[in-house]
């Protein structure tokens, strides 16, 4: 919805009609002519230009508030940004794209030193993804991980940095 | 004063929450009643199955694919004893989301105290009047050393740490998390069954015992918030709560979780559940503001 405001640009033109620089289709200029001629002629001597046509320009950079879905791709995008299916996967669990469509994981790094990995937004049995993470970590590292599991939050945190390898794991999870 | 609540539970309880809150289908078995227990245990009606009944109201906004809307009575105020209408749905992200306890009760502490001003304050020894002069030289007198007669040591002296001055207690809480705060104040009023979606507010008298009678009857609690979008509401119902201490009425901008936790329970006309609806989740989707809200975006209001 347009903004309900509308600012009036006004060109004193010293004792004479300005045409505004900028192109207008010529029925409203012809229009624009006919008001202006009747407005001179009424204030007599100096002419005032009444114009709201130039506000579009403004208007068009006003931000939107709400975030835009994104276009769709076949498979990943260019900058590798996979969109989310349109059926969830069939697991006991499900985890929400964030409010900027990507995946919620993400590292953290405290005193310099202790390296985690955050996964947030996950919904359903938050257990049997834990399960699942260490699993998949187990393969990948050969050693157990250390985990955290908030089932009032809804997050699991893992002892590492191991942001791209669960984004990748979650994408081609179905999530 | 105590009260049971038995809940039979029916074919939609999948979607609702078993938390500590709704209790099972029977009483638990280390529960002991008193012998003089008031009040009759509240039965809830039993929970249409989604399939046969057709829904009166649907979701505007777009429900994520992996939940499913949630489902509750329409009722109407017309008589005491009109029957449901039929089944709206609700979505799920504004009336079934996880109930954090921690977040409501933190947004009610805010509620609390965000406006308080402490006006206490209390005369230290500088502001005491008197007190400037040695009262008695520093040795040969016997007694104690003392410096004015106004220290916080002695009878009529200052206040050594007392309040000093009105102090605020003004802080803010994210947006987010007021906005989640009202959200999970929702779902637990839906899922304790102290929600009631009503069509609209006409009723047939602007008696306030008609109103009592009818909470009394449909077993809607001690007190009930009722609420509706927009400035005007029908004189019967405004005249009708007006000198109604437990039922009140107010605009749907005017919601907050202090007032649903007062209030036992929570009446919603569908215009209100379509603008809380609307607000609450745009939350979930807005851009972190550039410029305060209140400044014109291309999108709103």
């Amino acid at each position: 919805m347009a903004a309900p405001f509308r600012s009036v640009f006004m060109t004193l033109s010293p004792g004479g009609l300005i045409r505004s620089g900028i192109a207008a289709p010529a029925g409203s200029v012809a229009n624009a002519r006919a008001c202006l001629r009747s407005e001179h002629s009424s204030t007599g001597g100096r002419g005032v230009d009444e114009s709201v046509d130039e506000y579009k320009y403004v208007e068009r950079l006003v931000p939107p508030s709400r975030i835009p879905s994104p276009p769709k791709h076949e498979g990943s995008a260019p900058s590798g940004w996979t969109p989310p299916p349109e059926t969830p996967p069939s697991l006991p669990y499900m985890i929400r794209r964030s409010r900027m469509h990507n995946v919620p994981v993400y590292s953290d790094i405290k005193h310099g030193n202790q390296k985690s990995t955050l996964v947030r937004k996950v919904e359903g049995d938050v257990w049997a993804l834990n399960k699942d993470v260490k699993e998949f970590l187990q393969q990948l590292t050969g050693r157990e991980t250390a985990t955290q599991v908030n089932e009032v939050t809804g997050t699991v945190r893992i002892k590492g940095h191991f942001e791209k390898e669960l984004k990748a794991w979650l994408i081609q999870r179905g999530f | 004063m105590f009260r049971a609540t038995l809940t039979v539970c029916g074919g939609g309880i999948a979607k609702r929450l078993f938390s500590s809150f709704s209790g099972e289908s029977a009483l638990p078995s280390n529960l002991r009643l008193p012998p003089n227990l008031i009040g009759v245990p509240r039965e809830k009606r039993a929970f249409p199955a989604s399939t046969d009944l057709p829904v009166l109201r649907r979701c505007e906004a777009d429900i994520p694919a992996h939940l499913a809307p949630v489902q509750t009575w329409l009722q109407s105020l017309e008589s005491r004893h009109s029957e449901p209408l039929g089944v709206v749905d609700l979505h799920p992200d504004v009336f079934s989301v996880p109930v954090r306890l921690d977040i409501l009760h933190a947004v009610e502490v805010w509620q609390r105290n965000f406006k308080r001003i402490s006006y206490a304050k209390v005369k230290s020894r500088a502001e005491v009047s008197g007190g400037g002069r040695k009262p008695w030289k520093q040795k040969g007198s016997g007694r104690a050393r003392h410096g004015s007669i106004r220290s916080p040591i002695w009878r009529g002296g200052g206040v050594a740490h007392g309040p000093r001055g009105p102090t605020s207690y003004y802080y803010m809480l994210p947006m987010k998390v007021r906005v989640q705060g009202l959200k999970i104040a929702l779902t637990s009023k839906l899922a304790q069954d102290y929600l009631h979606i009503v069509d609209s507010l006409e009723i047939p008298t602007p008696d306030p015992h008609y109103l009592q009678d009818l909470a009394k009857h449909r077993q809607w609690g001690d007190s009930v918030l009722i609420v509706d979008v927009g400035e005007e509401f029908p004189q019967n119902i405004l005249q009708a709560t007006e000198s109604l201490k437990t039922i009140n009425i107010i605009p749907a901008i005017g919601l907050n979780v202090h007032s649903m936790l007062k209030h036992e329970s929570l009446v919603l006309t569908l215009e209100a559940v379509k603008f809380l609806e609307k607000k609450l989740l745009w939350h979930d989707t807005r851009f972190t503001p550039l410029y305060p809200f209140k400044l014109p975006y291309s999108d709103l209001p």
